[in-house]
């Protein structure tokens, strides 16, 4: 079993972090956008995601069934089957890889949640290191304005309604967000966290991603090409 | 009191889990589920509530884990990580509220059944402790430890060879009846490892099954006798002549119910703590 930072596979692993609102999913529509214009074979996995898990996951959120424990252990099921089936294939076969959140979701969310932060770092031991993990950073006001403009509502887990933090869901939505915020600050010097301002205008975001994620690809030895 | 290997999941309390968690662990097709039923049969003529669980039968995962397995479509990383969220699952919502509860939790396989096929499967073995340090320390485990040559036949005359029973996931090999010898050995020096680490009550699973229950019966009485300190009050009965540990197994092999907890002196929830002993940690 090889550990983080132990894979030696020829593809590029992009990944994005942040809170909800951040606009990293925004960035990454538009990077995968630019890296297939390019010629580059470019693969999306999507954070729970995995055939034999979601279901379950599903529905363990719509009938309220999970605890902070099995809600996280489900989310790293689901990850070590796109880990097995998908990232890893891909990457040995010289594809770049773009995720959209990656274990440091997990880490963030469920160490909110009171899980033991060494218990599930280790929990996860078995994902690939990215290339470059960016980190959207925005504050919470900025974030909660973006939603509440798209949105209307926010699902029990995601406003961490399980934690009873607040009987309100936007009350408790912002609690729980500032916890995750908290928590990604951390990590930031923990792993290295590429720190991307969020509140600069998405071209300029996008185009800071577009310069490093080009000096990772030149250094690569061989790529897939897009067929 | 009851504790876990080391994490504490959040919102779990242990401080009132009067009830008593007992392990069968063994390889497939050791005989487990039948002393399974004899048990819990023999529990509840004894008044004693069993709550009786075993893997892959939470409501949250259990089906899925089916599911997939059927489709033999599951990596090594994903099975353990499936395995250990049904675990969780029945941990907090099953175990956890019996144990509560007062009931005699009677668990066919724990956590070593899982740590032992995701080690044979290759997996850090490091990485699969961890995983399973929020696991409560079971009370006893009893391990029915069979060699492969007598499990063999077994297979071939009661069972079939199953597909994941045999590691078909594992060995790139059309022949079942060798594959399954050579995972369920390799399964076997896991649990031999584990039983010493754990420090398993090992009972030979050789002999016809009536046998292997009076042996389970003698250890699960010296279980039930041993009283939870925790539970143990300040101001306790003390009773007439404080008896041994020794004298209360005997009282309760001759049919008579085990005092509770809360009516044992202090002195003798002392001794019972002596004589039980350390587990090991993950």
């Amino acid at each position: 079993m090889k550990r983080y930072g132990e894979h030696r596979i020829p593809g590029r692993l992009f990944v994005v972090e942040g809170i909800d609102g951040s606009g990293k999913s925004t960035q990454l529509t538009l990077l995968h956008q630019w890296l297939k214009a390019e010629g580059y074979g470019v693969v999306f996995s999507e954070w729970n995601s995995s055939p034999v898990v979601k279901d379950t996951t599903k529905r363990g959120k719509k009938k309220q069934l999970l605890t902070p424990a099995t809600f996280s252990l489900i989310h790293a099921t689901d990850f070590a089957d796109r880990t097995e089936r998908n990232i890893i294939p891909l990457l040995k076969a010289g594809a770049v890889v773009l995720c959209d959140r990656y274990i440091y979701t997990a880490f963030a969310r469920d160490v909110s949640r009171g899980m033991d932060p060494g218990w599930i770092r280790e929990l996860y031991a078995f994902a690939v290191k990215p290339t470059v993990a960016f980190y959207f950073r925005v504050p919470l006001e900025v974030a909660m304005k973006r939603i509440s403009d798209a949105r209307n509502g926010f699902k029990f887990y995601e406003a961490g309604m399980d934690l009873g933090l607040s009987p309100d869901p936007d009350e408790s939505f912002r609690l729980f967000q500032g916890r995750i915020l908290e928590e990604y600050e951390k990590m930031v010097p923990e792993f290295a966290l590429t720190v991307i301002d969020a509140t600069l205008p998405i071209e300029v975001q996008q185009q800071q991603m577009r310069q490093l994620v080009l000096s990772k690809l030149i250094q690569a030895r061989q790529l897939r090409v897009a067929p | 009191m009851k504790e876990t290997y080391g994490v504490k999941l959040p919102g779990l309390a242990l401080h009132d889990l009067v009830g008593k968690l007992i392990v069968i662990e063994g390889t497939d097709g050791v005989g487990r589920s039948t002393q399974m039923h004899l048990l819990k049969e023999w529990l509840e003529q004894q008044g004693r509530a069993v709550l009786d669980t075993g893997l892959s039968r939470s409501g949250l995962v259990g089906k899925s884990i089916r599911r997939a397995k059927e489709g033999h479509t599951l990596g090594r990383l994903t099975l353990t990580l499936f395995y250990a969220t049904d675990f969780a699952d029945r941990l907090e919502n099953e175990i956890v509220p019996a144990l509560r509860a007062g009931f005699v939790v009677l668990t066919d396989r724990y956590i070593y059944s899982l740590m032992a096929r995701a080690m044979v499967r290759g997996l850090d073995p490091a990485w699969v402790r961890n995983i399973h340090r929020f696991a409560l320390k079971p009370d006893a485990v009893f391990y029915l430890r069979i060699g492969v040559d007598d499990l063999i036949p077994r297979a071939v005359f009661m069972r079939g060879f199953d597909y994941w029973e045999s590691g078909m996931d594992l060995y790139s090999t059309e022949d079942m009846y060798e594959s399954f010898g050579k995972y369920q050995g390799a399964l076997l020096q896991q649990f031999d490892r584990l039983a010493e680490e754990f420090n398993f009550d090992v009972i030979d699973a050789r002999p016809e099954p009536k046998v292997i229950f009076e042996q389970l019966r003698e250890g699960i009485l010296r279980v039930l006798v041993r009283p939870e300190p925790a539970a143990a009050p300040a101001l306790a009965i003390v009773p007439p002549a404080a008896p041994s540990v020794a004298s209360g197994l005997a009282g309760e092999a001759s049919g008579e119910g085990a005092a509770p907890a809360s009516r044992r002196a202090p002195e003798v929830v002392a001794k019972a703590e002596e004589l039980r002993e350390p587990r090991a940690k993950i």
